[in-house]
Formats: structure tokens, C-alpha cells, sequence
């Protein structure tokens, strides 16, 4: 990694002002940080208070409503509901993404830039919307809200982070050493299984842990095509934080921050958080 | 036997799919064709559903089912004219607007120190930053009912501990618990774009700015600043458009009845079931939101050629 640093920086001595927007400067990036880590520090700690609500400061240590959400049939269900969709959310889009970004990126062909921008361009679009463009889309055919239309629009909402991950690694791949393995006398599968693949696995990988979070979490896509019926848990979350002021919901809450972590840990891993 | 020997000996064994013709076109293809999938479905979930839902804004639909030739501009025109829709859309903007501000005003400086930080910190903080941007909106959300909501909740406790008050205060479903939210929510997508643009700067200049007298001060205003304009428009335009069309945040901390053109959608599409009129909204709130997207990169042209303009 380059490192940068504002090498003029000690040169000069500073003056009354500089000093004051210096203090400014680094007043405004710890109030940012507070804001950035406080919240899910705060949820994490309350998860695991003795009283009945919610309170601050969290008092006593208890695991009870830990318990609490691995009794509750519904939620877990609604767990599996989730891990289900996100499943097929990363399959559906590491599928289209994968193979279409070779193409945006190796393709010769006119009008592959406004491809790519076509490709990508779900990601301008809010998720609400569109979760009702697909549930109008499939009322119009005689489709109801389900888990396969959650599915459907998911990878829609999804794709776009497969795809640009995938065309960012392809393009600093150096070709040549696919040719090498080609003039080595590998078959065209040969190469693409042995050598291309591993190549882009980091980032395959790092795409695969975006979209799986992005599925799991994501609520405004949701919300507008899961069924009243085994919903996925974020809708579960979001009844549940309008009417109900347990504790339970700080546990699921630090769960899922646990899972964030371990996905931003895959990333890190993968294809560097820089990257993102 | 040994297996690369076993596997040499069968060479078909993982043949058949691999050496089919059609992944073999995807393979060597340097058109269009491995595209294709992704393309088409695309088109089929996103063209043609968004196409569906502009139409439903023109048409009467009665419980998910089109009312044949009722092509009307009415609905347009019945939003349009009346008063609240103003009143509700403004809302919508400022409260869009006014978070995205403070959110360049938090975010920058957390972008600038990263970029002086070595590299062991630089990825603390990075971890910091993308951590709260794979954790689901709703938890923090959640995290923001906690802190700011009751009489026990921790920023009245905090304030009364400190005597900066002497009565709990109302802050949870009010403008500011909706503003506190969204800024702290999309912290992460104005950090990232400016990181991004600062560390690729470069810093030869501003040391050459320093070199020729100017102050620190000065040179932030006059090299850094101009230089990292496109950070600022990617960011602001994101969070922007984040923010404007968030219909959770309002619901959530503004209490019941905290009503933005989002809202307005949500509760049209799925709590009044009258789908023209969500069709109706959300096409303003997208052809919205898509114009001042343009005007924000639009007004960092301009704040680029002005620049330059000065510079030369």
C-alpha cells in the first residue's frame, strides 16, 4: 500500500488559527467516529441488561434474552426465512454478475460502457421502489407477494455490488499470464478453471459476502414483496421495534452486527477493505 | 493410484458440463453473449416493472388489477394541486438536504485525518466505517429509538447527569430525531467517496502551497478542497438520494404520523392498497430525486471550472 503522508506538515509552525482549525478538524472526526461505533456499542450493551426494557445504563449481565430469541419459534423461523433469501440472492447474483462482468470487461463490442452503466445502474434506484415495481410486475401476471419474489427483486437491488466488484478485479488481471497458461498448451477450460477462477476468487468471495448481507438485512425491498406469511426477519425486526420495547430486539440486533463484522472481516481478507 | 493420476486417466470426468460448446462461447467470447443473462434479466425484473409501475400512475387500479382503458392524467394533476403533497415534498427535501450537509460536514474530516493516519490505522478505521454499513438500517435505527427515546433513555440520562437540563426533553418523534438519524445512518456513503478521491490526491501540491507561503488554512481552502470536488459530488449525490427517499427513518423516529413522500408511498402501496396514487408518488419521487442528483453534479462542474477558472 502507498503511503501518503502531508509531508509539509511539520515544516512550519502553526499559527493561532491553524490551531483552532486544527481543533475544529479533529473535534468534527471524533464527534463522526462517536457517532459511527456509540450506537451499536450501546445496543450491544443493553442486549444483555437484566431489566425488562429498555434502559441506559444496561444494568446487571444476563443471557436471558439471547434465550429469548432461540425460544421464539417465529423469529427463528423468520431467521431461516432470511438465510434462505440471502442464499439464493448470492447464488442468483454472483451467477449473472460473475459472467456478465467478463463480458463488460473483455467484450470488444460498441455500446459495452453504456452496458456496463445499464448494469450497474440499479444502484441509483431505492430499494422501495424497487420492491413495488416487481410486486406490481407480478400482480400484473397473477403473482403474489412470496419468497421467490423477494428473491427476484433482491437481485435486482443486489447485483449491481456483484458486478462492480467482480469488473474491478478483472481489470487489473493481467491477461498474460492467462496466455502463458494457453501457450502452455491448456485448454480454453483448462485456463478458466485453473487459473482465471482462483484469480478472481478473492473477489467473487468478497461480492458473494456483500450481497449475502445486503439480502439478509435489507428491509425497504422487502417489506413490499415478502408474504404476510413467513416473512424474512427483517420485516419480523421492524414490527417488532414498532410495538415492543424488550430487550430482544438489542439481542438480534447484536447478532447482527456480529454477522456485519464477520462479513466486513471476509472482505478485509478477500480483496482488502480499500476496496469497497 | 494417486488422484492427479486417476484424474489424468479420466480425462471426461469433469468434461461434460465444462467442455460444453456453449461454455466454451462464454469463454473465449469477447462479445456480448456472456452479458446476456445478466442483461436479460434486468430488463425483464427492472425495465419492465419500473415501466409497469409509471404506467399504474396513469391508469385506475382497483386490488392489483389494471382497470381496462382508464388512462387518465388526473392522478398526476390531483397530487400535483394539492397543497399537502407541497408541504409533504418540501419536507421530503429539506430534511434530505439539511442531513446531507451535515453529513459532509462530520464526514470530511474523518476522510482528510484518514489519509495522514498509517496504514495499521487506516484500516481501524476503515473497519469502523464499513462495519456500520453492513449492519442492517433497521438495527440503527433501533440503536437511535434507545439512545434518544423516554424519559430513561441515554441522552436524557446524560443531560440531566450533566445539569444541562433540568426536565427530560422531547427528542425521539420530532425533526431532529429523524435528522440525527439519517445523518448518523449515512455517515458511511459520504466517508467512503471522499477517502477515495483524498488518498488518490496529490499531496506534492499542497506541499508546494506551503512551500510558496501559504498557510495550512489556506491551502485546505484553495488546493484541497477544489481538488477533491468529485468525492464531494459522489458522496453528497448518495447520500442525497439515500436520504430523500428513506421512508424507515421518518416512520421510525418521527413517530406515527412524520409524513415524507417516501412515507407517503409506503403507506399508499401497502397500507391503503390504492396503488395508482403510490404509483403516482413514487414516479414524482424518483423523477425528483433523479433531477437533483443531475443538479448536484451539475453545481460540481461548475464549482470545478470556476476553479480553474481562477487558477489559470
Amino acid at each position: 500500500m502507498s503511503e501518503r503522508r502531508t509531508a509539509g506538515a511539520r515544516r512550519y509552525p502553526r499559527s493561532p488559527a491553524e490551531w483552532v482549525a486544527g481543533a475544529i478538524l479533529y473535534a468534527l472526526a471524533g464527534l463522526s467516529l462517536v457517532l459511527l461505533i456509540g450506537p451499536s456499542l450501546i445496543v450491544i450493551g443493553i442486549s444483555f441488561t437484566e431489566k425488562l426494557y429498555i434502559s441506559f445504563p444496561p444494568e446487571g449481565f444476563t443471557l436471558r434474552w439471547y434465550e429469548a430469541f432461540l425460544d421464539h419459534d417465529q423469529l427463528i423461523d423468520s431467521a431461516f426465512v432470511s438465510l434462505r433469501i440471502a442464499g439464493w440472492v448470492t447464488v442468483l447474483t454472483l451467477a449473472l454478475g460473475i459472467t456478465s462482468a467478463f463480458s463488460l470487461v473483455r467484450g470488444r463490442y460498441r455500446g459495452r460502457t453504456a452496458l456496463s452503466a445499464f448494469m450497474v445502474s440499479p444502484q441509483m434506484l431505492p430499494g422501495m421502489v424497487i420492491g413495488i415495481a416487481v410486486l406490481f410486475f407480478g400482480s400484473a401476471f397473477g403473482f403474489y407477494q412470496s419468497n421467490p419474489m423477494v428473491i427476484i427483486a433482491m437481485t435486482v437491488f443486489c447485483l449491481p455490488f456483484v458486478v462492480r466488484i467482480v469488473m474491478a478485479r478483472l481489470e487489473v488481471l493481467d491477461p498474460s499470464i492467462e496466455e502463458a497458461s494457453a501457450n502452455l498448451g491448456a485448454a480454453r477450460t483448462q485456463t478458466f478453471f485453473r487459473v482465471t477462477l482462483p484469480m478472481i476468487l478473492p473477489a467473487a468471495l468478497a461480492a458473494a459476502a456483500f450481497a449475502f448481507i445486503e439480502a439478509f438485512d435489507n428491509l425497504t425491498v422487502a417489506l413490499f414483496t415478502a408474504s404476510p406469511r413467513g416473512r424474512p426477519l427483517s420485516v419480523e425486526l421492524y414490527t417488532l421495534v414498532q410495538f415492543d420495547s424488550s430487550p430482544i430486539v438489542a439481542a438480534i440486533s447484536s447478532l447482527e452486527i456480529l454477522l456485519a463484522l464477520l462479513m466486513v472481516f471476509v472482505i478485509g481478507r478477500t480483496i482488502g477493505l480499500e476496496k469497497i | 493410484m494417486n488422484a492427479t493420476a486417476r484424474r489424468a486417466a479420466r480425462p471426461s470426468a469433469r468434461r461434460g458440463l465444462a467442455e460444453h460448446p456453449l461454455v466454451l462461447a462464454m469463454l473465449s467470447s469477447r462479445g456480448v453473449g456472456p452479458a446476456i443473462p445478466a442483461l436479460a434479466y434486468l430488463v425483464v425484473f427492472m425495465v419492465i416493472p419500473f415501466s409497469l409501475l409509471f404506467s399504474f400512475a396513469f391508469l385506475t387500479v382497483d386490488r392489483g388489477e389494471v382497470v381496462p382503458w382508464s388512462f387518465s392524467l388526473e392522478h398526476f394533476g390531483s397530487a400535483l394541486g394539492d397543497y399537502l403533497f407541497w408541504r409533504i415534498a418540501w419536507r421530503s427535501f429539506w430534511v434530505g438536504a439539511l442531513s446531507t450537509f451535515v453529513c459532509l460536514l462530520l464526514a470530511y474530516p474523518v476522510a482528510y485525518l484518514y489519509t495522514t493516519l498509517g496504514s495499521v490505522a487506516r484500516k481501524l478505521l476503515l473497519v469502523a466505517v464499513i462495519a456500520p454499513l453492513l449492519t442492517s438500517a433497521l438495527v440503527r435505527v433501533y440503536a437511535w429509538i434507545v439512545i434518544l427515546g423516554g424519559r430513561r433513555g441515554l441522552m436524557n440520562t446524560v443531560l440531566l447527569e450533566l445539569g444541562l437540563v433540568e426536565r427530560p426533553v422531547r427528542i425521539l418523534n420530532t425533526d431532529w430525531s429523524v435528522l440525527i438519524g439519517m445523518t448518523q445512518i449515512h455517515l458511511p456513503f459520504m466517508i467512503l467517496p471522499l477517502i477515495a478521491v483524498l488518498v488518490a490526491r496529490d499531496v506534492e501540491i499542497e506541499n508546494a502551497s506551503l512551500n510558496l507561503g501559504a498557510g495550512r488554512v489556506e491551502t485546505f481552502f484553495r488546493v484541497t478542497l477544489p481538488l477533491s470536488v468529485p468525492g464531494i459530488v459522489a458522496g453528497t449525490a448518495l447520500v442525497f438520494a439515500l436520504s430523500y427517499t428513506n421512508f424507515i427513518i421518518p416512520q421510525l423516529l418521527g413517530g406515527g404520523n412524520y409524513t415524507t413522500l417516501a412515507v407517503q408511498v409506503y403507506e399508499f402501496v401497502v397500507v391503503i392498497l390504492d396503488w395508482t396514487k403510490g404509483a403516482v408518488r413514487a414516479s414524482l419521487l424518483l423523477g425528483s430525486c433523479f433531477v437533483f442528483v443531475l443538479l448536484i453534479v451539475w453545481a460540481g462542474r461548475v464549482a470545478t471550472r470556476w476553479t480553474e477558472a481562477r487558477l489559470s
